[in-house]
């Protein structure tokens, strides 16, 4: 174990120096979109941009990754507990949104207006809940991962493997969403085809886990979000300043709700009414844009709206990936600062989104609704040659209505510098940014989904012919790596509705376990097992027979599913632990233990005990040994 | 075995009311101002707020200051509750 056991969290020091590091980070990429803005100046090619801008950050990323490599257990699952709050939350807020909450919801924000703040919401209160209901109490058992906590409370390696397998599929879900998100953008800026991307992706977040476990993803994915904040922070003032003459985008963009209005009616978009229960979120394909943005429930009704936003919010508060994290500080306290920082790093995109979507649905509709098929502005030709957009004139009045213009969601993003004729250099910025957040949201992912199944299922069960600790991580990282670009391959899947069922998984499989475990002193074992395999059966008939199951004419979606499923489970937990034996006392110790937020983690304190109690094994048989030595020479002689 | 209830004047107890109570305020409360401008949605927009419509800027960002600001209100009241309880511990101990 090292010094890492010897030394109690509280008191251990992070280093002094990571400012300086994180500065050096954000002065290399200042300098690296200066230099490249001065190259194209000058006339280079398109393709050497794309791939410096890209190329160049993936090396930092490894190199991070490659310095904070380590063989130390403690150090490889929880980054040594010594992560400060702000760069935990940095983690956690790209955790939370992603590659897909990047590119997708920005593209929903675009198509559904205001129907799509409910997305935003729901990642917010999922923040602020899991801060309030779940971290502290997960820090303070300091377990590594959230199956082992639930083993550890209940005193059961059943449980603790039943969540494991449990988790499998939000985590595996959502590590295949942000592995698509970030082949797709190297495919589309690199001379790379879609498999190649995946496979390249895939190595490298097994690289980033596989050199130091949660301490590599944790510093390189500071790295990653810092570059995904100051890319899109940059791109989305300069648009602003260019709009409004002010360089306060989130500010600002009410002002344009007038005109913008104006050129959604110059292009014939109207009212919609929405189907109840249907709700339809934009496709990953190229579609038109037909509902006026502030038109409020157009397309979600207010139903649909509070489904969405409270499905997202359980999801996020019990995404496995997140709560894994809790671990990763020197105490409850600085956990509890870091979900508050992640909130408000969270909440500061959510708040951006809409003002992105405003300026590219204003600057594109100006521009191209009704203007004459002859004189087109000139950036959608390279839009339309990247496949993003797509414009015809179907009715044949020579001109584009808002049903003639065709946008692919998750490229919505990459139209704003495009669109606001900036230098191609701060297309690639925003490309970059959102890569550097697909990668530190997929490494968590897939550090999360291989420390649980080494951990938590082989280790377990293997017994002592299992392999070292580390070694099964190894192991696990590489099998989930592979298998995640083969599904990627061979499946396609909508990166939006996916991540909508995999914190539906979620929400549905661990909301009310963990609630009860953490908050009911009543729960039991077979209490908790109940609610999670409720919860996770109906999540996954939803993810067999969705579609042929309809309410009220429209196919069952996954917020309604995963709601109804949590529901159930916390019935069925209370009902069942009602039914079975009381909490043992040990159970009940433990839970107490749990919820007091001073002194060592409970994990830390029985690993310093078995620590002395083998040293004090130690010491007893060296001790014993001199006095038994002159017997076995006597009978020797 | 079922666990020993403490008494209201424990300060484990105390601290575990406090805690509770604390933990659904906030929750409801958060609960309460998300939806309230998704169900009286006609009445906030008939008023406006730096050029939003008053239930789309709520939505969109008022809420979101709302909840970051509560968010860390919640860190330093917990952490009141948590250091009174080690205070009435250590007291206790003496």
């Amino acid at each position: 174990m090292g010094w890492a056991m010897t030394v109690p969290s509280r008191l251990r020091s992070p280093n002094p120096h990571l400012g300086a590091y994180y500065g050096i980070v954000t002065s290399a990429l200042a300098s690296l979109v200066i230099i490249l803005a001065m190259f194209e100046q000058l006339g280079w090619g398109r393709a050497a941009l794309a791939q410096s801008m890209i190329l160049v950050p993936l090396g930092l990323y490894l190199f991070i990754a490659f310095g904070a490599r380590t063989y130390l257990p403690e150090d490889f699952f929880v980054s040594g507990r010594r992560v400060p709050s702000v760069y935990n939350g940095f983690v956690l807020a790209a955790i939370t949104i992603g590659g897909v909450g990047f590119l997708g919801y920005t593209g929903t924000a675009f198509f559904l207006g205001f129907d799509a703040l409910a997305i935003g919401l729901g990642w917010a209160v999922g923040m602020l809940a899991a801060g309030i209901l779940f971290v502290p109490y997960l820090r303070k058992t300091g377990a590594y991962t959230l199956p082992s906590f639930l083993g550890h409370r209940f005193r059961s390696r059943l449980l603790r493997a039943a969540a494991s397998a449990m988790q499998l599929p939000p985590t595996a879900l959502l590590l295949a969403v942000e592995i698509k998100i970030a082949a797709l953008i190297a495919a589309l800026f690199l001379p790379v085809s879609f498999a190649v991307a995946v496979i390249a992706v895939a190595a490298f977040i097994a690289a980033v886990a596989i050199l130091g476990g949660m301490r590599s993803v944790t510093w390189a994915g500071s790295a990653e979000f810092l570059v995904g904040a100051i890319g899109l922070v940059v791109v989305v003032t300069v648009v602003s300043i260019l709009l409004t003459s002010l360089p306060a985008p989130q500010l600002v963009y009410g002002g344009m709700f007038a005109d913008l209005h104006k050129a959604e009616v110059t292009a014939g978009a109207v009212p919609l009414q929405p189907d109840a229960f249907a709700m339809a979120l934009p496709g990953p394909g190229l579609q038109p844009a037909l509902k006026p943005f502030l038109q409020p429930f157009g397309i979600l009704g207010p139903t649909d709206f509070l489904l969405l936003f409270l499905s997202l919010a359980l999801g996020t508060a019990a995404l496995p990936s997140l709560l894994a994290r809790s671990g990763v500080t020197a105490h409850v306290e600085a956990q509890r600062h870091s979900t508050g920082w992640a909130l408000l790093f969270v909440a500061a995109f959510a708040m951006t989104v809409p003002a992105m979507a405003t300026f590219v649905k204003l600057i594109i509709f100006r521009e191209i609704a009704l203007t004459p098929v002859s004189s087109l502005p000139a950036w959608l030709t390279g839009l339309s040659d990247m496949g993003l957009l797509q414009i015809a004139d179907a009715n044949g009045d020579g001109a584009i209505g808002a049903a003639e213009l065709w946008i692919k969601r998750d490229f919505v993003l990459f139209a704003l510098p495009q669109v606001a004729g900036l230098p191609y250099v701060l297309t690639m910025l925003m490309a970059t940014s959102a890569l550097a957040i697909a990668l530190a949201a997929s490494a968590s992912h897939l550090f999360t989904l291989s420390a649980s199944l080494a951990e938590d299922l082989y280790r377990t069960f293997a017994g002592r012919h299992a392999l070292p600790r580390l070694v099964a991580v190894w192991a696990a990282i590489a099998a989930a790596a592979i298998a995640a670009a083969v599904f990627l391959v061979i499946a396609e899947i909508d990166p939006l509705q996916a991540a909508l069922t995999a914190f539906g998984f979620a929400a549905a499989t661990f909301f009310p376990s963990l609630l009860l475990a953490i908050w009911w002193r009543r729960a039991s074992k077979w209490g908790v097992l109940a609610a999670m395999a409720t919860g996770f059966l109906v999540m996954t008939a939803y993810a067999i027979f969705g579609g042929m199951i309809e309410i009220f004419g429209a196919p069952l979606s996954a917020p309604l599913a995963s709601l109804a499923g949590a529901l159930l489970a916390f019935i069925t937990g209370i009902a069942v632990s009602y039914f079975t034996h009381a909490p043992s006392r040990a159970e009940a110790e433990y839970r107490e233990a749990m919820r007091n937020p001073e002194g060592e983690s409970i994990y830390d304190r029985a690993q310093m005990r078995a620590a002395a109690a083998a040293s004090a094994a130690a010491a007893a048989t060296s001790e014993q040994q001199p006095a038994a030595e002159p017997s076995s020479t006597e009978s020797s002689t | 075995m079922a666990p020993e209830i403490p008494d209201d004047g424990d300060p484990v107890h105390r601290h575990q009311i406090q805690t509770l109570i604390l933990a659904v305020g906030i929750l409801l409360v958060t609960l309460v101002a998300a939806i309230l401008p998704v169900a009286a949605l006609a009445w906030f927009n008939q008023f406006g707020f730096l050029q939003f419509p008053l239930a789309f800027y709520l939505l969109a960002q008022g809420f979101l200051f709302f909840i970051v600001v509560i968010a860390f209100w919640f860190i330093r009241v917990q952490e009141r509750i948590d250091l009174a309880r080690a205070e009435s511990e250590e007291w206790v101990g003496r």
